[in-house]
């Protein structure tokens, strides 16, 4: 399971929103701050506070927080 | 606010992207860091670097505030007034053209090429540099780094020992070679060599193809936080002075063990493992020396005991003579290092020390906050490692006064022995067969001035830190800069002194600027400038001279200098001099000889 305090409190850094600011349906587009270089850089943080590595395929698909979770729970999975 | 963040930054363990990415929004938010606008100009997406050269940047407080332009944009932004890099006022421009975004088969295909078009090509990547640093130096006060070319990340010949991509290396050195003649002919234009982040994490370590492909980022995350590391500690380096001096302790720090228990034969130092440790710390210490660091001694031990290892130990790299200033007795380190920044007239936060005890660390720390002191790790292995991590020595250009700084204290402590024999401080003054130049300044001299300027501060008469853009339009509107340098009997100190002077109206000249590097103080050779002074302003037909004193908390020995050569105060914070050319002289002393380099 993803611990889902880390994985809001890596994207309100990389994005600069508060935490509360974000839910499971929280997606570019619902959050401004949230745009294709921010979007680089939070596959980059996650990657290296989940310790995983993600294909191009997985980082384009992370379109939402609810997406993130279960994209990176088929991840560890592997 | 701002003490509250540096403090944070120094305390919290930032590592990640996203610490770095909540330390760089909190750094934004501050208001008392120090502010430098920093444009860059690159191939690809720079951006990325962003958290990471704010956050590096403000561990030394800094703040910076960043404008990427479009990437490839580089001719766009320099020829362009109106472009957002002049919009945005850089304090800084960087500029990186990747060599693999610029010429890909070049990096890739390299066999395919003959001598002469690799010529070619050598010439027009260099050209376009001269054009893009050209047009910004002509347009822009702001200091530029130049980020040069790194071997090749991708090439169809991965056996790094084969003869193309050995000639590939030689012909990318080549082109850093010129790069760097070129950017050392303009003023204020450093470079940073990119193969060092390659050299520090290893070039496969460095990239993330998703990234690349993706975005045209060409490093992985740790490789951004590395080359963050490297652009903020080059900025670093600009805006701050090296520091003059390491004190050393010996045991334990210069040889293993301890010289008055374990005698000469005893101690750590040769060419085996342990002694080799201390032999290759040694070897590091001259080589700061090289550049213009004056090493001394901080040690509690038996003086002879020293100057015997010194003598007679054959792997002692270091001998007596290297060291400036010696302090070897059993008092308190504060007052030792107290000492020696009396002996060589610099002030204490110009002073490093390095100690392996972790209580005379201590006890320097407290006492004398100003010191610089190195938290010196227990395993003598990563001395260097310490001393290089600490910054406290990195400089953009050695000039020919650094080579040769340390012989000329040496020389200084030869002169002060020979006073002490001597009758009188006139006769000894005559001894010393004093010469003075002086001369006005040019493409040569003016780095050395510029020098002067920003680190003189006790015989400063107004601490005005001209650079050497200002210096080049003091003479253009009609200014005089001269230099001053001296010799004696001991030897050459080169240029040790400054004057600047400007015609406020007609015949009135003010002097603007005068300074002297202290370790020249007290030879009337200020007498011999201010006389040179007059005389040149009066083939100039001046009728009136003011002289300005500016106090500050460094150069109260000049607070009566005017006043001493008969300079009448016009004003009641005596700030103000003037000297009636016409009707007063300044009488130069008599055993000094004066050549004019005109």
């Amino acid at each position: 399971m993803i611990d889902d305090m880390k994985l809001k409190e890596v994207i309100s850094n990389v994005l600069g929103v508060s935490i509360e600011e974000i839910n499971d349906d929280s997606s570019p587009d619902n959050i401004e701050k949230w745009d294709s270089l921010s979007h680089i850089n939070l596959v980059m943080a996650l990657e290296s506070e989940f310790k995983v590595e993600l294909s191009p395929e997985d980082a384009m698909d992370m379109l939402s927080v609810k997406l993130i979770r279960m994209i990176l729970e088929d991840v560890l999975k592997d | 606010m701002g003490k509250d963040t540096l403090n944070k930054l120094t305390t919290t363990i930032i590592n990640t992207p996203s610490d770095y990415a909540r330390a760089s929004r909190e750094i934004e938010k501050s208001v008392s860091l120090k502010n430098i606008n920093i444009c860059f100009l690159s191939s690809y997406t720079s951006e990325v670097l962003n958290p990471y050269i704010i956050v590096e940047l403000a561990k030394n407080g800094y703040k910076g505030s960043l404008y990427y332009a479009p990437f490839n944009q580089f001719e766009q932004e320099i020829y362009n007034p109106d472009s957002g890099l002049y919009l945005f006022d850089p304090d800084i421009v960087l500029i990186h053209s990747r060599i693999e975004d610029s010429h890909q088969n070049l990096m890739m295909r390299f066999a395919k090429y003959s001598d002469d078009e690799l010529q070619e090509i050598s010439e027009d990547i260099i050209n376009r540099h001269k054009k893009m640093l050209d047009g910004l130096r002509n347009k822009s006060d702001a200091k530029i780094i130049v980020i040069n070319f790194g071997n090749a990340q991708m090439t169809e010949d991965c056996f790094t020992s084969s003869p193309v991509i050995q000639s590939q290396r030689t012909y990318i050195q080549n082109l850093n070679r010129s790069l760097l003649e070129l950017s050392n002919k303009l003023t204020s234009c450093y470079v940073i060599d990119y193969q060092q982040l390659f050299d520090h994490i290893g070039l496969n370590n460095c990239i993330d193809p998703k990234l690349f492909y993706m975005a045209r980022i060409p490093f992985n995350s740790s490789a951004q936080i590395e080359f963050g590391k490297i652009i903020s500690r080059t900025i670093f380096a600009i805006y701050s002075s090296p520091a003059k001096c390491i004190v050393l302790d010996l045991d334990n720090t210069l040889w293993g063990g301890v010289i008055g228990e374990d005698g000469i034969s005893g101690i750590q130092l040769s060419d085996e493992y342990p002694g080799n440790v201390f032999k290759t710390f040694q070897r590091a210490i001259l080589g700061l020396r090289d550049q213009g660091v004056l090493l001394a001694i901080a040690s509690k031990n038996n003086i002879n005991d020293v100057f015997d290892v010194f003598e007679k130990h054959t792997d002692c790299l270091l001998k007596k003579s290297d060291f400036s200033s010696i302090q070897i007795h059993w008092e308190n380190k504060a007052s030792s290092i107290e000492k020696i920044s009396q002996e060589l007239n610099i002030s204490l936060d110009s002073i490093v020390f390095f100690d392996d005890s972790p209580f005379e660390r201590d006890w320097v720390r407290k006492q004398l906050p100003s010191v610089k002191v190195i938290e010196v790790p227990k395993n003598p292995m990563n001395y260097l490692k310490a001393l290089n991590e600490s910054k406290f020595f990195d400089r953009l250009i050695v000039t020919n006064e650094d080579r040769i700084r340390a012989d000329i204290y040496q020389q200084e402590q030869q002169r002060k022995s020979a006073l002490n024999n001597s009758v009188s401080i006139d006769d000894f003054l005559r001894d010393l067969k004093l010469v003075v130049k002086i001369g006005n300044s040019d493409d040569v001299t003016i780095t050395r001035i510029e020098q002067l300027l920003s680190k003189t501060n006790q015989f400063n008469l107004t601490t005005k830190r001209h650079s050497s853009a200002d210096l080049i339009k003091i003479i253009r509107d009609g200014g005089k800069v001269l230099w001053l340098s001296c010799a004696d009997r001991y030897g050459d100190n080169g240029i040790v002194g400054v004057a600047i002077l400007v015609e406020t109206k007609h015949r009135t000249w003010l002097i603007d600027s005068m300074l002297l590097s202290c370790r020249v103080i007290g030879r009337k050779i200020e007498t011999v400038l201010l006389a040179e002074i007059v005389e040149i302003l009066r083939g100039e037909n001046a009728e009136e001279l003011y002289g300005h004193y500016i106090p500050t908390k460094k150069n109260q020995i000049v607070s009566n200098f005017y006043k001493q050569h008969n300079f009448q105060s016009t004003d009641k914070k005596n700030n103000f001099w003037r000297l009636n050319l016409k009707e007063s002289s300044i009488i130069k002393p008599n055993y000094i000889e004066i050549v004019r380099n005109d």
